[in-house]
């Protein structure tokens, strides 16, 4: 799932000026699991873009903004769009640009799109992989210190680890200390004495 | 005092050795630093040059310990993190350094951006320590990363850092991974619980020199503050105790830095002084401690 945040609505306002028709677009995957792209959250922009003085053309609620059959098939579900003169796009970065790549009409998100995520019941996840094309998760069983280490450190925890907390935020536990509790508990830890070499960032 | 030669050539002798950190200037005008430099000069067998210490924004380490080879210091120790410089960036340092002469690298991960003064920055971590380790021994093998053939290559010696809290088994295989790489010393994180040492060392089993580090206590509040707060460092209570009941806790701290050089004289190949600001009371510490006996 990607992680998404709502901008505030003031940094939305300016995009919305001078617009004649405008046009909202969610996604009912991610975005709408995180609250920033569902039924609920459309109507909410809807309403408070019209008291802002921008009545609003339309809206569609897409299975998964980052995965649209073609403009046709979003004007199939609301023809409005085709007069729009700016499409807001409340999903993530990715949805933003599927979107932006079918049309000439001006689009902007009304999201952060900060990291892929999960969640498992109502804990919410951040930042579980960071999309490096060449997955060696399954050294560390599951849990991946490239994403998880805000400073990716392959081979070990770095010198700042302390009580199996994150130097940077001592909020958040050090992910090493997560690998060591998974690789103990399958009796695994001689597999992280192997030395994991530097990402290819060419894939 | 120390001896003639290289710190190579010092750490292949059996003697105790003593080396010191300065720090480059947060500007342009070195000559403090270079003061700094001088007081312990005269005894130290290396001294370390710090690479933007705490992701705070100073001089690079490279260009101030070439201003110290300048100034008469021939035995620098480039500290060089993985936090801001991918392998380009790296590698063309480190070519670069050993064209200006620096002779000495010790690598490090370094402090995370957000700890510092720039916390908006990028951090980078390209590679980790060890690669970087790895990336040095192909650099002086005579190739780069890419396995490209270089015109000549650098001779460093190199080190590593280490904390020595024995129970922390996963930092004690990275440094495994580290010292696999052609590495010259070990400085580790400062040490106040001698038994924790020996435990370390016990665990390490390895003929690298290791240079214990030594910061000395200023103020019970610092005591307290590093104890709770800085990774890798355990302060046993009774120097907390020492501390808090001396009325010149100054004197108390160079005193108890005294009692563990001399403890760790026979376990370990030397001490690295790493004093809070400058080098005031460095030469003092040693004398009471009778290094240069
Ligand atoms: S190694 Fe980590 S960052 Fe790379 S693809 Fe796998 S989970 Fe994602
Ligand atoms: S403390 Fe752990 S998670 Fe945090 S930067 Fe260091 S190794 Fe990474």
């Amino acid at each position: 799932m990607i992680v998404t945040k709502a901008k505030p609505f003031d940094s939305i306002l300016p995009f919305a000026e001078g617009r004649k028709n405008i046009f909202i677009l969610g996604c009912n995957v991610c975005a709408a699991k995180m609250k920033t792209g569902g039924e609920p959250e459309i109507l909410k922009l809807v309403g408070q873009l019209e008291e802002a003085g921008h009545p609003i053309t339309g809206w569609v609620l897409p299975t998964a903004a980052c995965s649209i059959r073609s403009f046709d098939h979003l004007i199939s579900k609301n023809e409005k769009i085709k007069d729009a003169d700016c499409i807001l796009v409340m999903a993530c970065g990715s949805g933003t640009s599927i979107v932006s790549s079918l049309t000439d009409i001006f689009v902007t998100g009304t999201n952060e799109t900060v990291s892929l995520g999960g969640c498992s019941g109502f804990d919410l996840s951040e930042r579980l992989c960071v999309f490096c094309g060449e997955c060696n998760i399954g050294d560390f069983s599951g849990i991946c210190p490239n994403a998880r280490c805000p400073k990716a450190q392959m081979n070990g925890p770095c010198g700042g680890s302390k009580n199996g907390k994150c130097e940077v935020s001592r909020d958040s536990e050090c992910v090493w200390y997560l690998i060591e509790k998974k690789m103990d508990s399958i009796h695994s830890i001689p597999k992280l004495h192997d030395i994991q070499m530097p990402k290819n960032h060419k894939v | 005092m120390s001896l003639k030669g290289t710190f190579k050539d010092k750490l292949n002798s059996s003697r105790f050795l003593v080396t010191g950190e300065v720090s480059p200037p947060k500007g342009i005008d070195f000559s403090p630093a270079i003061q700094n430099m001088k007081s312990i000069q005269g005894f130290a067998d290396a001294i370390n040059v710090t690479d933007n210490q705490c992701a705070t924004l100073h001089m690079s380490s490279m260009a101030f310990a070439r201003l110290m080879i300048e100034n008469g210091y021939s035995d620098p120790v480039m500290q060089m993190t993985c936090r801001d410089r991918n392998r380009i960036g790296l590698q063309s340092d480190l070519l670069g350094a050993a064209a200006l002469g620096i002779p000495n690298i010790l690598v490090m991960s370094g402090d995370h951006p957000k700890c510092g003064d720039h916390p908006t920055a990028k951090p980078v971590y390209d590679f980790d320590s060890v690669q970087l380790l790895k990336t040095i021994q192909n650099l002086k093998n005579g190739y780069d990363f890419s396995g490209a053939r270089l015109s000549a290559s650098p001779d460093f010696c190199v080190g590593v850092v280490s904390n020595t809290d024995p129970n922390e088994r996963l930092q004690l295989m990275k440094l495994e991974k580290k010292i696999s790489f052609d590495v010259d010393f070990i400085q580790t994180q400062a040490v106040f619980d001698i038994e924790m040492f020996k435990a370390f060392l016990e665990k390490i089993q390895s003929d690298i020199p290791i240079i214990a580090g030594i910061i000395p206590i200023r103020s019970a509040q610092m005591a307290c503050y590093m104890d709770a707060n800085i990774p890798g460092i355990t302060i046993p209570n009774e120097i907390h105790e020492r501390i808090q009941a001396s009325d010149d806790p100054i004197s108390e701290g160079m005193k108890i830095a005294a009692d563990l050089i001399k403890q760790l004289k026979p376990i370990c190949r030397g001490v690295h002084m790493m004093p809070v600001g400058l080098h005031t009371y460095t030469e003092k510490i040693l004398k009471k401690a009778n290094v240069f006996e």
